[in-house]
């Protein structure tokens, strides 16, 4: 069987977190309310109404396409897309169609070791062929023979962005949905969830021999909800496609559908010739003009982005790229990170020990952000100190992490306050030497009788009576000196 | 005289003076409407009378209750003391395209005869703010789709007060008829291609289309949203002027209202013409238009006495002080109209897809196969012959292999229009005009039932106005004489972005240096031997 290559463009609908639509003053998200309670006469289209652009919109767009590497327009236009369908109040979509906000722009997406083929990380260069912002539709469902409408959703500002047929794998289809939903949140710009349809793909999907270069006719893939399902619902269309080839018959240019619960894609429709929306400039609207210090002032909020955060942690803090990865997965995490490593001042290395091994599984457990923790990066770094200094050790710096979170309270405070700190008075610990000592003279005839590994055994005794806040050293001291 | 045959302003003085009260002068004005209106329109009308055939027939739905309660409240703030607002107690009548909340907004068509809109656009909430009290929603062609009102889903449709036998004008002829006739001195219409002053024309009253933007269109259902423009229908530029202060002005709720200061249009309007530079165009005398036989384009010089009105009123402005300038050339007004016809029908086909039957207004009663039937029976149903043709039209020239040899093209005109306008009113250029005086209309109101049924050349009819929508800038009709057939001849003036107080001025001066004239002592024939 010859070597095919799949290729693949994804069709991405992001939902901003904006407080309102992006036309009207209703609330923007409607996940927990119930239907047709976030709508007012502009969203549902009553007749006379006109749409007053919100600017937040504008200013999350422009984050945005300055991430991808897109041209910003300093004037773009809203066009309607003319459609009949009853979830559409309008009748059309102000969307943005020629001059969008955003023009080009690219991801250069690192494709990790585990997604490659022959197992080697590398960066697959993904295009941004259209950026725009537009409004979102409404729902319809079927119930008990009647087809009921809710508006909630229309309005909500979206973004469309669209790649070129640039990924190759059901994987890397798979990695730009996560390196998206980590860039989305990592700007603010949305919440990126999927399963709520804050982000929403439609995969394009088409084989071709290895090695060729052109267009074979593809496959529009819907109704995918998570990026499991992109992955599964593009391996199986590959497979199809292939089989297909592989069988002298010809793909032709349907529209699938996802179902989740099957694990299959169904066809939909055949996708003949192209709807002709009869696009033309939205007369409700003037232009966007995004003048030089509007966009000075969003762009002031630009910030450094994942992939270049990820590269500079290795290179400046000599991280693992498994550490850098995990610590900019989440923009707070990362700053979080740094402001510790600052306030710390010693090994980089080890505040990402610390965070990676105890503070995720606090965070992951709680279900909590790292900004909204209580144990600052101050009081992490004051807490790493004390157990550099000897003050405690690792198992109460460990149980430490927990309290300060609960408390607020510095670890230096805590310590003081519920007296865990190391007891380090030689006479304390010679006293309960000497009472360990004492209690346990068959131990003692041993330990003289040369079996020394007991040693380990007389300091836990010690360490026990002291309830761990024995200076484990000074106890082993003591102990051989006491034992000669 | 009654009080109804007073101005706004002359009503605004006796209320303030407390010699009238704001129910007396709305009793005064039912009464006018219960003499002279007939009935109202409605669906399914039954087929007109003689009686009908004399009648205005200018509201669709009377508000007499909603009034009432209004008059009563101003009363109240007069005895208190208060400031009522600057149209405390005067009646007005508003086109129904607006939204008004709790009333019927019916835009003239089955499909929204039932729609009882939850809002009140904003010029009209204006006035009602300023203390006006509205007493009706009046007539108007089907969605403002045409000139004669004839199109209107709700029928006995309005009927021209000075000649019932014609039409009052479109599409703000219930407006224009009801001021005529007394039955309010004031109304808020709409004009998108002139249908605000060609219906002010044939009626013989004022009628100003402001600067797009002026007023905001918060409200208004739509028609051609790139044209469309709120406005005052009033007895003299006086009472348009006091309606304009009252709805001018940015919206936070209209994206495209005009963040521009609105002057003091009363204050300004007594200081006169002397050494304004008004002009004359010849391409404003003409007519242009494909020969409906053969779609030859033939040109047709205006009637005289068009002509002639134009003219006169010309030399009373000079009389006053100002310069005349002729031979303005203004050469793109000849493809106003094919241009119209392209931008006008693209805007309103998709702001009709709204109407689906779905969510409010006109639902089919047959049982639909399936949504695209729903669709199809609802609209086929609800929809009168003109927004059909609006939508063929408009669904045509904007699908995508043809909207750049229509569309695009269109707005390519439509940049030409604008241009001649910007070199007739540049204040360094050759012409440095204030404004252009052109007739309004190429006719007299024409005949019930005598251009309806061809679209294309009552079309032509907005020739001279629809100018003024393509460029966005103001224009106001005059009445300027009466015709040899007794029927009022309309005198229009254009000018710059935001003249509004000028031409308003204008106006003025030219209702000074023309109160003495014989026409102005004729009333429309409605109110004769009254
Ligand atoms: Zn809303």
């Amino acid at each position: 069987m010859p070597e095919y290559e799949a290729v693949i463009g994804l069709e991405t609908h992001i939902q901003l977190n904006t407080t309102t639509k992006i036309f009207c003053g209703c609330k923007a998200d409607s996940w927990f309310d119930p239907p047709n309670t976030n709508i007012c006469p502009v969203c549902t289209g009553l007749p006379g109404v006109l749409p007053v652009l919100n600017r937040a919109v504008v200013e999350k767009a422009v984050l945005l396409a300055a991430a991808m590497h897109a041209e910003i327009r300093p004037v773009s236009y809203f066009d309607r897309k003319n459609y009949f369908y009853p979830d559409l109040p309008k009748g059309y979509q102000i969307s943005q169609f020629d001059q969008s906000i955003g023009k080009g722009g690219y991801l250069d997406l690192p494709i990790p070791a585990a997604s490659a083929a022959d197992k080697q990380a590398y960066t697959r260069r993904v295009s941004i062929t259209k950026l725009h912002m537009e409004e979102d539709a409404g729902k319809t469902k079927n119930a008990g023979g009647r087809r009921f409408v809710d508006f909630n959703r229309c309005g909500v500002p979206l973004i469309e962005m669209v790649t070129g047929p640039d990924l190759r794998s059901a994987d890397e289809a798979a990695q730009y949905l996560i390196r998206l939903r980590q860039l989305l949140r990592w700007l603010g710009v949305s919440e990126a969830d999927m399963e709520k349809g804050h982000l929403r793909c439609d995969a394009n999907v088409s084989i071709r021999l290895k090695g060729e270069t052109g267009l074979n006719p593809k496959t529009e893939i819907k109704n995918v909800n998570s990026i499991d399902a992109v992955r599964e619902a593009i391996e199986k269309e590959i497979a199809r496609q292939i089989h297909e080839t592989e069988a002298g018959r010809k793909i032709e240019a349907w529209t699938l559908e996802w179902d989740e619960d099957a694990g299959v894609l169904r066809k939909m429709r055949s996708k003949e010739t192209e709807a002709d929306y009869r696009y033309f400039r939205e007369p409700d609207l003037l232009a966007v003009r995004l003048d030089d210090a509007w966009k000075q002032a969003i762009l002031r909020d630009l910030p450094e982005l994942p992939l270049e955060r990820r590269a500079r942690f290795v290179a400046q803090y000599g991280l693992p790229e498994y550490d850098a990865d995990i610590l900019t997965a989440e923009r707070s995490l990362s700053d979080y990170y740094e402001a510790a490593v600052k306030a710390y001042g010693g090994d980089p290395k080890k505040v990402s020990n610390w965070l990676m091994n105890d503070v995720l599984r606090m965070l992951n457990d709680a279900g909590l952000k790292a900004e909204d923790l209580k144990l600052t990066p101050a009081h992490l770094a004051e807490l790493l100190k004390l157990v550099d200094s000897g003050k405690i050790n690792i198992t109460t710096g460990k149980a430490l992490l927990g309290k300060v979170q609960e408390s607020g309270k510095s670890p230096a405070a805590i310590v003081e306050a519920e007296g865990l700190g190391l007891v380090s008075d030689d006479s304390a610990i010679r006293a309960v030497v000497e009472e360990v000592l004492a209690e346990s003279p068959a131990e003692v005839a041993s330990y003289k009788g040369g079996k020394l590994t007991l040693m380990g055994w007389f300091v836990g005794q010690v360490m026990r009576k002291m309830r761990g806040k024995a200076d484990p050293n000074l106890a082993r001291q003591i102990l051989e000196e006491l034992l000669q | 005289m009654e009080l109804c045959d007073l101005s706004a302003l002359e009503l605004r003085n006796l209320l303030r003076r407390k010699e009238v009260s704001a129910v007396e002068v709305l009793d005064a004005h039912l009464r006018r409407i219960d003499a002279v209106d007939g009935r109202p329109g409605t669906l399914d009308s039954a087929p007109l009378t003689d009686e009908d055939r004399r009648k205005v027939h200018a509201l669709i739905t009377r508000t007499d209750a909603r009034a009432r309660a209004q008059a009563e409240a101003v009363d109240r703030r007069l005895a208190a003391g208060e400031d009522p607002g600057p149209l405390a107690g005067i009646p007005v009548t508003v086109k129904d395209i607006f939204c008004v909340k709790g009333t019927p907004s019916t835009a003239a068509s089955r499909i929204l005869a039932s729609f009882t809109a939850p809002y009140t656009a904003t010029p009209v909430e204006r006035m009602e703010a300023a203390g006006a009290v509205m007493i009706g929603k009046v007539n108007l062609d089907e969605f403002t789709y045409g000139s004669s009102n004839e199109s209107s889903a709700f029928q006995p449709a309005p009927r021209n007060p000075w000649n019932p036998e014609r039409v009052p004008g479109g599409s703000s002829g219930g407006s224009a008829a009801s001021v005529a006739a007394g039955e309010a001195p004031l109304s808020l219409g709409t004009d998108t291609a002139g249908s605000i002053r060609q219906p002010a024309a044939f009626c013989g009253v004022v009628g100003m289309k402001p600067t797009y933007g002026r007023v905001s269109r918060y409200g208004l259902i739509a028609f051609a949203s790139s044209l469309d423009c709120p406005g005052p229908l009033a007895r003299s530029s006086a009472d348009a002027a006091l309606m304009l202060q009252a709805i001018a002005g940015p919206d936070p709720r209209d994206a495209t209202s005009a963040a521009v200061p609105v002057p003091d249009y009363l204050a300004e309007l007594e200081k006169g013409v002397k050494g304004m530079r008004i002009g004359l165009s010849p391409d404003y005398f003409q007519l242009t238009f494909p020969d409906p036989q053969t779609g030859e384009i033939r040109q047709q010089a205006l009637p005289e006495e068009m002509r002639a009105a134009v003219l006169h009123a010309a030399e009373v402005l000079a009389g006053m002080g100002a310069e005349i300038i002729e031979d303005v050339p203004m050469p793109a007004t000849r493809y106003g109209i094919p241009a119209y016809f392209v931008i006008s029908r693209v805007e309103a086909a998709s702001n009709l897809h709204r109407y689906d039957g779905v969510k409010y207004g006109y639902r089919t009663r047959r049982k639909p196969a399936d949504l695209r039937d729903l669709y199809r029976k609802t609209r086929a149903e609800g929809f009168g012959p003109q927004p059909k043709l609006r939508i063929l039209m408009g669904m045509y020239v904007s699908a995508a292999q043809y909207s750049e040899q229509y569309y695009n093209r269109a707005l390519k005109v439509r940049a030409m229009i604008r241009n001649d306008f910007d070199r007739a009113f540049d204040p360094s250029g050759k012409y440095r005009l204030n404004a252009l005086l052109t007739p309004t209309t190429p006719t007299t109101a024409f005949e019930m039932d005598a251009v309806y049924g061809d679209s294309v050349l009552m079309q032509y009819a907005d020739q001279l106005t629809v100018p003024a929508n393509h460029a966005g800038v103001p224009g106001i009709s005059l009445p300027g004489g009466i015709a040899a057939d007794g029927l009022p001849v309309g005198i229009q003036l254009l000018g710059p972005d935001f003249s509004e107080a000028e031409l308003l001025r204008i106006g003025r001066a030219f209702e000074v240096g023309t109160a003495g004239e014989a026409w102005r002592q004729v009333k429309p024939l409605v109110l004769r031997e009254r």
